[in-house]
C-alpha cells in the first residue's frame, strides 16, 4: 500500500475518531435540555415597565447561561436589555445588561453570566426588562407550556403556568468529561446498529 | 496489497464516512422523493402546493430523473427500513433526527447508490487506460484520494448521478463513438445541466455534418424528453432557475447602460472561439477539464460542484505525474473555500450525529471573523486558486490530448 493510501486512510480515520474529541475539547457549556417548542401562547412584549419574570429550575449543577428566542421586531429595539437571576430566596446573584442592537428578530440568544456552583436542582427565576425601551421599542419573549424546568411566568403583574423556552446552560466539571460523553453517545449509536444485526 | 484487499478497505472508509457524517441535504432529498412510493409523479408542484401542511417546506431542487431516481431507490429499501425510516425522514427537528439511534442506519442505506456509482466510476478509470499498471494507478488514486470520499458521503453528493454518465460519455468520446457519448451526456445532462456545456465541444469534434446535428441534437433531446411531462411553473422556478443552476453566470460587472459582462460566457466562450479557430483536433478531455477550471475560477461555487471534474483530474495525475502536487494543491484549495462559508452544514454541523453540543461551537467562518475579514479571506484563497487554473490551463491546451 503506497504513503499516499495510507494519507487517505489516516485523514478519514482522523477526522471521524480524533477530529470530534478534538472539537468536543473546545466546548465550555453543556445544554440541559433541547429547547422547547413555542406552543399556541403567543408571546409577550418587553419595554419600559413591562419586564418579565420567569421561574425554572435548574437541572444540573454550574449554572452558566439561559438561552431563548427574543423576538426584536424590526430590529427597533437597540436599547439596554437587563437580565437579573435570583435564587429562592429572592437574592440576586447574577446580572447581565445585553444591547438590543445585537439581537435580531427571532434569535436564539444565549445570556451568560459566572457559574453558579451548587445549581443542581434548585428552583431560580429571571427578570428580563428593557426599561429604557418605548412601546415602539420592544423586544419579546415566546411562551410555552410548563415543563419540570419551566414553571410559571409573571407579566402585567399576573401569575401564569410555563413561561420561556428556554435552555439552561451548565459548565461542565472538565473537558475529558465532554470528550468522553461525545464519545460514549457515539459508540452507543454504533452498539446500537450491532445491537440490530445481532437480533 | 491486491485490488480486492485495496476495495475492501476502500469500501470500508466509505461505509463508516456514509454513516457517521450526517448533511441535512441528504434527509430533505430524501424526504421529498419519498413520495414517489406514494404515487406522486410530478412532484414540483406538489411540493409547492402543500407546503403548509408539510413538515420539511423545500422545494425539489433536481431534476426529473433524480427524483425518479431515488424515489425508485427509496420505493426498494423502504420495505427494509420500515416504519420508523418514514417517521425519520418526516421529522422535522434538529435535534431529534440527529439524535434518532438508528440514524447510521438509514444514512448508510440512503447513501449506498453513491457507493455504487463512485466504485463503478473506480472501475472506469481502471479500464481507461491502455497501460494497466496505470490504469490501476488511477483505480487507487481514486478510492484513496480524501477528497472525493468527502465530497461524495460527507455532503451526500447526487451529482455523482451526473458524474458518472458523464465519465461513460468521455469513455465513448475516447473510442472515437460520439453518438453514443452523446447519449450518455443527455442522460448526464437530465441529472445535471453542467454537462450541456461539454455539447459544444463535441460537436466540434464531429466530422460531418450529420454527426454534428447529432452530438447537438441527442443530448438536447433527451433532456427535454425527460423534463417535458414535468414542465410547470413550480418545475421552472424550483429546478431550473434554481440558485445553484443560476449563479454559474451570476459574477459580471457593467459596461454601461444596463449592460454586464457575464465573466463565465465570456471566458467559454473564448475557449470554445479557440477550439474552433486554432484547433484541428480537439482535445476534448483538455477542453473540458479547462472549462471546469474556468467554471470554479469564477463562480461562488457550491462544495458538491467540485465533484464534476474529480474523475478528469485523477486522469490527468496518471497520465502527467508531474501535475500530483498542483492538482493536489489546487484541490485543498478549492475544497477549502466552501469550508469558510457561513453555512454551518459545511463544517461543524456535520459531526452533529456525535453530539448536537457542536452547535455551541463557532464555525470556521466566526473564527476568522475575529483574526480577519472572512471574506477577504475566501476571496484570497479563490484568488489563488484562479490563478493556478489559469496555469493548469495554460498548460492543458498546449499539451497533447489526454
Amino acid at each position: 500500500m503506497n504513503k499516499f493510501n495510507l494519507f487517505t486512510i489516516f485523514t478519514i480515520l482522523f477526522l471521524l475518531f480524533v477530529v470530534p474529541g478534538l472539537l468536543a475539547s473546545f466546548i465550555k457549556m453543556i445544554p440541559a435540555n433541547d429547547q422547547p417548542g413555542y406552543g399556541s401562547k403567543g408571546s409577550v412584549s418587553i419595554y419600559g415597565q413591562r419586564d418579565f419574570t420567569q421561574y425554572f429550575v435548574s437541572k444540573n449543577k454550574n449554572l452558566v447561561a439561559i438561552g431563548t428566542t427574543i423576538k426584536n421586531p424590526n430590529l427597533k429595539n437597540k436599547k439596554d436589555i437587563i437580565f437579573n437571576l435570583y435564587d429562592d430566596s429572592d437574592n440576586l446573584i447574577r446580572t447581565t445588561t445585553l444591547n438590543g442592537f445585537n439581537i435580531g428578530d427571532g434569535d436564539f440568544v444565549k445570556i451568560v453570566f459566572e457559574n453558579v456552583v451548587d445549581s443542581e436542582n434548585k428552583k431560580y427565576y429571571f427578570i428580563l426588562s428593557s426599561p429604557s425601551a418605548g412601546d415602539e421599542e420592544t423586544i419579546g419573549v415566546f411562551l410555552t407550556e410548563p415543563t419540570d424546568e419551566i414553571l410559571e411566568f409573571i407579566y402585567d403583574d399576573e401569575t401564569h403556568l410555563g413561561g420561556a423556552p428556554i435552555v439552561t446552560y451548565h459548565k461542565p466539571d472538565s473537558r475529558l468529561e465532554v470528550i468522553k460523553v461525545v464519545y460514549s453517545n457515539l459508540f452507543s449509536k454504533l452498539l446500537f446498529l450491532d445491537f440490530q444485526r445481532i437480533k | 496489497m491486491n485490488m480486492r484487499k485495496l476495495l475492501l478497505i476502500a469500501v470500508a472508509l466509505r461505509l463508516l464516512v456514509s454513516g457517521l457524517l450526517f448533511h441535512p441535504d441528504i434527509k430533505t432529498i430524501a424526504f421529498q422523493t419519498s413520495f414517489l412510493k406514494k404515487g406522486i409523479v410530478n412532484i414540483y408542484p406538489y411540493l409547492i402546493n402543500n407546503k403548509v401542511s408539510l413538515p420539511l417546506k423545500e422545494e425539489f431542487v433536481y431534476f426529473p430523473l433524480s427524483y425518479l431516481t431515488l424515489g425508485s431507490y427509496q420505493t426498494f429499501v423502504s420495505s427494509f427500513l420500515g416504519n420508523d425510516f418514514s417517521n425519520w425522514l418526516s421529522d422535522a427537528g434538529a435535534n431529534s433526527v440527529v439524535n434518532n439511534p438508528n440514524i447510521i442506519k438509514y444514512l448508510i442505506f440512503l447513501k449506498f447508490p453513491l457507493l455504487v456509482c463512485d466504485i463503478s466510476i473506480a472501475f472506469l478509470l481502471l479500464n481507461f487506460f491502455k497501460n494497466r499498471k496505470k490504469g490501476e494507478q488511477a483505480f487507487t488514486l481514486w478510492l484513496f484520494n480524501p477528497f472525493t470520499i468527502i465530497l461524495i458521503y460527507a455532503f451526500s453528493n447526487i451529482d455523482i448521478y451526473a458524474v458518472l454518465l458523464t465519465v461513460i460519455a468521455f469513455l465513448y468520446i475516447k473510442r472515437e463513438k460520439l453518438i453514443t457519448a452523446s447519449v450518455f451526456l443527455g442522460l448526464a445532462i437530465s441529472f445535471k445541466l453542467y454537462p450541456l456545456l461539454f455539447v459544444p465541444f463535441i460537436y466540434l469534434e464531429a466530422k460531418n455534418i450529420k454527426d454534428k446535428i447529432l452530438t447537438v441534437l441527442i443530448p438536447i433531446s433527451i433532456f427535454i424528453a425527460s423534463v417535458i411531462p414535468f414542465w410547470s411553473e413550480a418545475f421552472v422556478k424550483s429546478a431550473l432557475v434554481s440558485g445553484l443552476s443560476v449563479r454559474i453566470f451570476s459574477p459580471n460587472f457593467e459596461i454601461g447602460f444596463g449592460e454586464s459582462m457575464i465573466i463565465g460566457i465570456f471566458l467559454l466562450s473564448i475557449l470554445f472561439c479557440f477550439a474552433w479557430m486554432y484547433e484541428k483536433n480537439i482535445k476534448l478531455l483538455n477542453y473540458f477539464i479547462v472549462l471546469l477550471l474556468v467554471l470554479f475560477s469564477f463562480s461562488h461555487f457550491h462544495i458538491s460542484w467540485l465533484l464534476w471534474i474529480a474523475p478528469f483530474l485523477v486522469i490527468v495525475v496518471i497520465k502527467k505525474p508531474i501535475t500530483l502536487w498542483p492538482v493536489l494543491l489546487w484541490s485543498m484549495l478549492a475544497i477549502s473555500i466552501p469550508l469558510f462559508y457561513t453555512d454551518r452544514s459545511m463544517t461543524i454541523s456535520l459531526f452533529r450525529i456525535y453530539t448536537t453540543w457542536y452547535d455551541l461551537l463557532p464555525t470556521p467562518f466566526i473564527v476568522i471573523q475575529k483574526l480577519y475579514d472572512p471574506y477577504n479571506f475566501q476571496s484570497i484563497i479563490h484568488s489563488v486558486m484562479a490563478g493556478m487554473s489559469v496555469l493548469l490551463s495554460f498548460n492543458l491546451l498546449k499539451d497533447e490530448q489526454i
